[in-house]
């Protein structure tokens, strides 16, 4: 049986009158991969937020590793790596002082600590940058540091918000093996994403998030069980889910 | 569907460059208005008073240079300073202009470093069917039009209150208006020419941090001057004359940044023919100057618009051995003591402040204050006067006694100008990047202990630093010196507790450029506590001392009452206003 790694009950959030998040349940299982897609301003990132514990819900619960959020925000924060949808990284710090840096926030053992960085630096193809200081990076350079810094503590739990967007097809490829890998060890692994060849091809299970609400979670075949139509991709099973662009108004503004 | 069609039909876009800046320029008006439609009530009606509060300040300078210099002109004054005032009164225009030439070529730089190439809008306008032409010219005048509002809001006022005091022809009135307009557009554009070639040689963010660190150090002392003048100018005293004589020389027709001052009194005064040819040659060679700079800025501004996306950032290259040597020297003293997430903030924070020029200016000025202020002291020697023997000796003690301490107080000042940024912004300065520490496993505690050593570290190096020199050259006693040291160590620790926590309570993360991260009015609230905390904290050290010389008690006992009440509220201030704020630490950055 496989241990549920994240667990989100009646997930709300609001900002005044405007519910961002409202009543999202879902587990992530150990050595799976979850998909987390749907249109813009649906909620993913502020779901997302929440379970990373970078936002407290309006209520609800969230659980990561067993670990409450809110009141075991140590424990569940010390189990988990985040890579946000842009890094955002401390611009004055070198490559290496930054992956230092955060063993140091995680209490890692200081004796392990330059052997990880250096694995990490060769894995992500930083090396010859690593003592550079962060603001000379590429955006996709900054994308893989802080995969880097999300991976330095070995999570059991990796959260990943659009972890592909601006990679060269190498880096992609080379995110798309590491956390297979990951799962394949036991971590569970939630990503979102606007690219649903990669959910297809990546995630064993998949959520639709729509206006706030989650509409579907399943495997792709519970995702083809659900619609109707019996579409077979996901780029319809998901437009036919979120309601796609019509035909008629596409041509219309062309026209 | 033929597509072909539909797109060679599209039309072709306006290649006129002064349609295509006007739309330019009502796009940033309708920015700027949507900015203000949508905020909030109480930040409305603050823009609002400020702009009636720079309304009534133009008119009261307007109203004080016409009453002023109308009180110049009379024969009564001349006689009474022995000065003909007459030519000074003519000199004021090209003073005037000169002054607004110059002070708009020294201001837009930065501004149009910041327009012209680290604006978000670039890629988009460029990407536009714009005329490159329009797009330089819109944003120049964005970027100068603030800056020449600005300087002529006390430009504008003397020129006219000049004009109505000396009964000037109608015309000077517009002309004045002209010729401002001319020269700061002219100013703006060689401005932005030199813009073009420093971000030839170095990258524009580099450009912005080095022009941010010398701006900041060459403002604080312009700022400081006054003092400095006024302890080491005491000798140096200049007769009206003298003053007059060099002003008149400064108005040279030499100089074609006066012919425009000089042709606008000619105008007024009705002179025509000088007027024109001066006014007119003025005009003429702005406007070539402004072509050539708009011609040549034009053709730089592309190619070193381009050359900057591929040379976006300058490689900042950090041997390995030297972040282990940083490491290394923070942690060898304090690696034992701290949890490694606060010793590694404080690291991180101490790498970052130094790294960033633009940080770097604000952490330097109160070392220029601390030294300016020590070299004054040096001056006046730290002793009492002498004064004429009537006052009684226990006064002249306690006076001797306050005078002793008030090393003390200047080595708390300075502490107290360093934590203003340092504890106020602790939080702050995390910017953008605050999300990683917020999902790491940091306890609020250790994140309040390591912004709260980052700031109390330096600025007790600092303030140590500054009663050390300043005992030696006052001579204190070592038990005085001791005793110093002692408050200056809890006075400065309660200092950080407040100015951190309200730190906490108005943290801005949102800020691009680090000047601009102190947001709210927060930071303000608790520089205004500190400054009443200050004198309490450390009045209840020293006063304890003058009591016991008052009633006659040993002094041992002032000296351990001041201890006791002293650092008994110091140490209540570094930790209740830090254990009020623990809760909102919590969810920062939740907006």
């Amino acid at each position: 049986m496989p241990e549920t790694l994240i667990e989100t009950r009646d997930l709300v959030k609001r900002y005044g009158d405007k519910v961002a998040v409202n009543n999202v349940s879902f587990d992530v299982y150990s050595g799976e991969v979850f998909g987390f897609l749907g249109p813009n301003g649906a909620g993913k990132t502020t779901t997302i937020k929440m379970i990373v514990g970078l936002l407290q819900p309006t209520s609800g619960a969230v659980k990561v590793a067993g670990y409450d959020v809110q009141t075991q925000s140590m424990l569940a924060k010390a189990s988990c790596g985040y890579v946000p949808d842009t890094p955002n990284l401390y611009a004055k710090l070198t490559g290496r002082e930054l992956l230092r840096f955060v063993s140091d926030l995680y209490s890692l053992d200081r004796n392990h600590v330059a052997r990880r960085i250096d694995e990490l630096l060769r894995m992500f193809d930083l090396t010859a940058a690593a003592d550079d200081t962060v603001d000379s990076y590429s955006h996709g350079m900054q994308q893989k540091t802080s995969l880097a810094t999300a991976l330095m503590h070995d999570p059991k739990v990796l959260v990943l918000d659009e972890p592909t967007v601006g990679l060269d097809p190498k880096s992609a490829r080379l995110i798309k093996d590491i956390l297979r890998q990951l799962a394949h060890r036991g971590a569970a692994v939630m990503l979102s994403t606007h690219i649903l060849e990669i959910a297809e091809r990546m995630c064993d299970r998949i959520g639709i998030i729509n206006k706030g609400q989650l509409i579907a979670v399943g495997t792709m075949d519970e995702l083809r069980m659900l619609d109707k139509t019996g579409q077979t991709s996901l780029e319809d099973i998901f437009l036919g889910l979120t309601g796609g662009a019509e035909e008629t108004e596409i041509a219309e503004v062309l026209k | 569907m033929n597509t072909t069609n539909h797109f060679s039909s599209t039309h072709m876009p306006d290649a006129r460059v002064l349609p295509a800046v006007l739309k330019l320029l009502l796009l940033r008006v309708r920015i700027t208005w949507n900015g203000f439609r949508h905020a909030k009530l109480k930040n409305k009606v603050g823009l609002v008073f400020i702009w009636l509060m720079l309304l009534a300040f133009g008119f009261f300078i307007l109203t004080m240079s016409r009453l002023l210099l109308g009180l110049m002109r009379s024969p009564e004054l001349g006689e009474y300073v022995g000065v003909d005032l007459q030519p000074f009164l003519a000199s004021i225009p090209a003073l005037t202009l000169t002054g607004l030439f110059i002070g708009t070529l020294l201001t837009s730089f930065g501004v149009l470093l910041q327009a012209l190439y680290l604006s978000g809008d670039m890629d988009f306008l460029l990407a536009t069917p714009v005329p490159i032409r329009a797009v330089f010219i819109a944003k120049l005048l964005q970027a100068v039009l603030p800056n020449i509002a600005l300087i002529s809001l006390f430009g504008l006022p003397i020129l006219f209150g000049l004009g109505i005091s000396s009964g000037y022809n109608v015309i000077y009135y517009p002309l004045v208006v002209i010729a401002m307009i001319v020269l700061a557009l002219t100013a703006a554009g060689l401005s932005s020419l030199l813009v073009m070639l420093v971000v030839r040689i170095l990258p524009p963010r580099r450009a912005a941090e080095i022009l941010g660190f010398f701006g900041a150090i060459f403002g604080f002392i312009c700022s400081q001057m006054g003092n400095f003048a006024n302890s080491f100018g005491r000798g140096m005293n200049m007769s009206g004359e003298q003053a007059t004589g060099i002003l008149l020389r400064s108005n040279t027709a030499w100089l074609p940044l006066n012919w425009a001052g000089q042709g606008l009194v000619a105008l007024g005064e009705g002179r025509w023919l000088s007027g024109i040819l001066l006014e007119g040659a003025t005009l003429g060679l702005a406007s070539i100057a402004f072509w050539f700079a708009l011609v040549t800025a034009e053709r730089w501004y592309y190619s070193g618009w381009a050359g900057m996306q591929v040379v976006a950032r300058k490689k900042t290259t950090r041997s390995p051995r030297q972040a282990n040597a940083n490491l290394a020297n923070l942690a060898s003293g304090l690696a034992r003591l701290l949890p490694k997430p606060v010793l590694a903030i404080v690291q991180k924070d101490f790498l970052t402040l130094r790294r960033d020029l633009r940080n770097l200016s604000q952490l330097v000025s109160p070392v220029i204050i601390g030294v300016m202020y020590t070299l004054m002291m040096f001056r006046g020697g730290g002793e009492p006067p002498p004064g004429r023997g009537e006052a009684p000796d226990w006064f002249m003690e306690t006076f001797r006694v306050v005078l002793a301490y008030g090393s003390v107080g200047m080595s708390l000042f300075v502490g107290w100008m360093l934590l203003s940024r340092l504890a106020g912004m602790g939080f702050s300065q995390e910017g953008k990047s605050y999300w990683m520490l917020k999902v790491s496993p940091v306890r609020v505690g250790h994140l309040l202990a390591s912004k709260f050593l980052v700031a109390y570290l330096p600025t007790l190096g600092l303030g140590l630093l500054f009663l050390t020199v300043i005992s030696i050259v006052q001579g204190l006693s070592i038990l005085e010196f001791v005793y110093s040291f002692i408050a200056i160590i809890m006075c400065l620790a309660g200092m950080a507790g407040i100015l951190l926590s309200f730190g906490v309570a108005g943290a801005n993360f949102t800020w691009d450029d680090p000047r601009k991260m102190n947001g709210g009015i927060m930071g303000c609230f608790g520089q205004i506590l500190t400054m009443l905390y200050l004198p309490i904290s450390f009045g209840l050290f020293i006063a304890p001392l003058g009591f016991a010389q008052f009633f006659d008690y040993p002094i041992l006992y002032g000296y351990l009452f001041g201890l006791v009440l002293g650092s008994g509220v110091a140490v209540g201030f570094a930790f209740v206003p830090l254990w009020l704020v623990r809760k909102r630490v919590e969810r920062l950055s939740e907006g």
